[in-house]
């Protein structure tokens, strides 16, 4: 691929890669090691993307992929000896300074309460704006089963965040 | 496909013209859909703009193929920098560990210029590097072509601020005494004239960065009022 740089590939998509991953993940810092994580696993395989798809579906779909084996194997952070000040190697301020802070926390915590396979259907889908058949793709699920995962998760988010 | 999935569909905009007009119609004539179609706009607005602070947040993406970390020693054999071993969890800290080690043991047959000295078992800003952190805003180019990036506290609140000089860039924070270097990262070939290198653009850096920032840089005039109060 002389013509395609990954840098610049992943350039373009990376603010939204690390958004998919604070949907997904359970805190910044795992949100940002999974980002970071899914960016070196897409750079050792670009030799496997096909020139003429969508850069940004092969990223999400290795990210996703990257996340159920940090998820099956336990290797996120607070799993393992990580120093304390990597608990705050985060890219933004915890702290409930202000309004908007409150509510990516808030947000986080209520992705994490779905079951991890409606967790990425909303992440795809409401989060990011991917369509329900791009997104089937992404998950390599049918389109049936990403749409009725994605009424119930967002049934439940309605229940844990609508109330405000 | 349920009403339920067959309601969310037609709010995400994923259901033919025909078969969308057919759910509005009833929406339109049901209270209760209308008040939930409300109801569902405004939590999908409210994950995107919660989730919105990721973006504008905007950490920088990691860089690959002009990764490499400065190895003083095989520079001074003449060899080629090796790649830097990349995505672990402290990669950023292993990698500035790594290039301060073979610096600090290089320094004795470096000769008379440095802009790095060492005071007892840890490094520091010397010369044009000293006196550039000490004086020049991020607003301005220093003497020498040292170029400040950001500058904030850490969770000591000791003052950091990032730099580049020529194709190095790296961090360091006032100790209320001197600048103590935290991290020096080579750039790759062709970046030295890239000014963002200092604000954080080498993903080494910027991990340095996240991982030492607490609080938010500062800006022009809180940055002239720290160089005022010298640093402290």
């Amino acid at each position: 691929m002389p013509s395609m740089s990954f840098d610049a590939e992943l350039a373009v998509v990376w603010p939204r890669l690390r958004r998919f991953a604070h949907a997904l993940a359970r805190n910044p810092a795992d949100a940002d090691d999974l980002a970071q994580m899914a960016a070196e696993k897409a750079f050792k395989s670009f030799n496997q993307f096909q020139p003429g798809t969508k850069f940004d579906s092969w990223m999400f779909r290795i990210c996703r992929t990257v996340w159920i084996d940090m998820t099956r194997s336990g290797t996120r952070r607070a799993a393992h000896e990580a120093p304390a000040e990597a608990a705050e190697a985060i890219g933004f301020d915890p702290r409930p300074a202000t309004e908007a802070a409150i509510d990516l926390k808030i947000a986080m915590a209520a992705m994490q309460e779905l079951p991890e396979e409606q967790r990425e259907v909303v992440a795809l889908i409401l989060v990011d704006g991917f369509g329900y058949r791009e997104a089937a793709e992404i998950l390599d699920q049918p389109i049936g089963t990403v749409s009725s995962r994605l009424a119930r998760g967002r049934q439940a988010l309605l229940v844990m965040l609508g109330e405000g | 496909m349920t009403d339920d999935e067959e309601f969310f569909a037609w709010l995400d905009g994923e259901l033919d013209d025909d078969k969308a007009a057919e759910v509005e119609a009833r929406v339109r004539a049901s209270s209760e859909l209308t008040a939930r179609a409300a109801e569902h706009r405004k939590l999908a607005s409210g994950l995107q703009t919660a989730f919105g602070l990721v973006i504008e947040s905007g950490a920088p993406p990691p860089s690959f193929q002009s990764a490499a970390v400065v190895d003083f020693g095989a520079r001074a054999a003449g060899r080629e920098p090796r790649p830097a071993a990349f995505g672990m969890p402290q990669w950023a800290a292993m990698a500035a560990t790594l290039a301060l080690g073979l610096l600090v043991g290089n320094l004795a047959s470096r000769g008379t210029y440095s802009p790095v000295a060492v005071d007892g078992d840890h490094l520091i800003a010397a010369a044009s590097l000293d006196r550039s952190l000490d004086t020049a805003l991020a607003s301005a180019p220093s003497e020498a072509g040292v170029r400040i990036g950001l500058t904030f506290r850490n969770a000591k609140g000791g003052i950091c601020r990032s730099f580049q000089d020529r194709s190095v860039s790296g961090l360091a924070c006032h100790d209320g005494r001197q600048w103590r270097i935290e991290g020096l990262f080579q750039g790759a070939e062709g970046q030295s004239q890239d000014y963002r290198m200092a604000a954080g653009h080498d993903p080494r850096l910027a991990q340095l960065l996240s991982q030492t920032i607490a609080g938010e840089p500062f800006d022009e005039a809180q940055e002239r009022a720290a160089r005022d109060r010298g640093w402290r």
